[in-house]
């Protein structure tokens, strides 16, 4: 009895150590099965984070060479810059340099414009030769008007000599032929001297009217010169 | 070489320069008459004053004809002395051909004015020696009594062509150019 009480208790003891064994591995693999699914999932997230972090490496990569093209265009750029700033310091040395001649040239210009106004002094000494001409001018119309009077007088006397002759009759024939010559050469002195005084007033006319133009003329480039010189001026204060 | 528009601006100038100039007084009446230059050539007494203005295309004679008459003298030289006629006469004239050259210069920039000498009349027959462009002569009666006369005259170099506007009202009395 005692035996079968042992034998039952250690079948007993060894089914129980079976059902507690067997309960033991399914707990363990219910266990293992939830640590596998638990390791899978990790796994995946893993390999998602990998996959999002390679995406994110090949973009940074991506990046940093867009970044290195960009950095290779803005010394290329800066480069260009440089030279081109180097060309525009060249200009503006340039256009200093010019400056200072253009100033220099205008000061020139004014200098030269004030000078030739002194021309009008030029003009002003012809004009004074047109009155001294038309001086002479004067002189000579009274020399022609004395001149014309002595001729009226000539035919006056040729005139008187031609009636003495005629009372003197057959003597006075010879008298009365030189007092019609002298009455000719009177009337031909006469034509002479109208003729003269004619030419004299053209000469007037032509002298007056040309030294005027002259006078005139001298005042129109006087005023031109002084638009010049002023000119010349502002040009120059405008560059300083 | 001269346009006619060129010779009506001349005229009009001239119409309103001496309109202007030649007047003493605001209430004297001015008649201005267009003469042939035949009549203008036979005044061969009395003198002439003779003004120029010189562009670079043309030159323009101005000339005043006057006799020292009682009512001429009476008008411009009332209270001057005899000897003074011509001067002031000269004057007068020189501020008529002022106010031509200053409406020419808004046509012409480059114009320069002589001063004004006295000639004899007998010197006006022979403006054809200077070969004008335009020659025109016209008889000027101021309040019925002054009679005097004038002669435009104007040689061109270059073709000469522009429209004046003289209706413009004068703001000024003009330039007195001193001689």
């Amino acid at each position: 009895m005692i035996e079968q009480y042992c034998v039952a208790a250690l079948i007993g003891s060894a089914v129980t150590a079976g059902l507690a064994l067997l309960v033991h591995k399914v707990r363990s693999s219910k266990a293992m099965l939830r640590h596998d699914s638990a390791t899978e999932d990790r796994i995946n997230t893993l390999t998602q984070d990998h996959a999002h972090q390679s995406g994110l490496i090949d973009q940074r990569e991506q990046e940093k060479q867009e970044l290195e093209s960009l950095n290779l265009q803005l010394r290329e750029d800066l480069a260009a810059q440089s030279e081109l700033l180097d060309e525009v310091r060249m200009s503006l040395k340039t256009a200093v340099q010019d400056k200072d001649q253009w100033a220099y040239q205008a000061k020139q210009i004014a200098g030269e414009a004030l000078r030739l106004k002194s021309l009008a002094a030029t003009f002003e000494r012809w004009h004074e030769q047109m009155n001294s001409l038309m001086a002479q001018n004067r002189d000579m119309h009274e020399k022609n008007q004395e001149l014309s009077s002595i001729v009226r007088h000539v035919v006056i006397v040729s005139l008187n000599a031609s009636i003495e002759a005629a009372r003197a009759g057959s003597a006075g024939r010879g008298f009365a032929v030189v007092a019609s010559e002298v009455r000719t050469l009177a009337a031909r002195s006469e034509e002479l001297s109208k003729s003269y005084r004619d030419s004299l007033h053209r000469n007037d006319l032509t002298t007056t009217t040309t030294f005027q133009d002259i006078q005139a003329g001298g005042k129109m480039i006087s005023a031109s010169l002084s638009s010049v010189e002023a000119l010349a001026n502002q040009f120059q204060s405008k560059l300083h | 070489m001269i346009s006619s528009h060129a010779k009506d601006s001349i005229e009009r100038i001239f119409h309103k320069a001496a309109q202007a100039r030649l007047l003493l007084d605001s209430g004297d009446v001015c008649e201005i008459v267009a003469i042939p230059q035949g009549v203008a050539d036979a005044m061969s007494e009395g003198n002439v004053v003779v003004l120029t203005i010189s562009s670079i295309v043309f030159r323009l004679l101005l000339i005043l004809h006057f006799d020292e008459d009682a009512s001429t003298r009476e008008y411009f030289a009332k209270d001057a002395a005899n000897g003074a006629f011509q001067e002031i006469f000269s004057e007068i004239a020189n501020l008529c051909c002022g106010a031509m050259n200053q409406e020419l210069l808004q046509y012409f920039p480059d114009l320069g004015m002589s001063t004004p000498y006295v000639l004899s009349a007998r010197c006006v027959p022979h403006l054809s020696e200077l070969k004008p462009d335009y020659l025109s002569s016209y008889a000027i009666t101021i309040n019925q009594a002054v009679r005097i006369a004038a002669t435009v005259c104007v040689c061109a170099h270059q073709p000469v062509d522009f429209v004046a506007d003289v209706s413009a009202i004068e703001e000024s009395c003009g330039e007195l150019e001193l001689f």
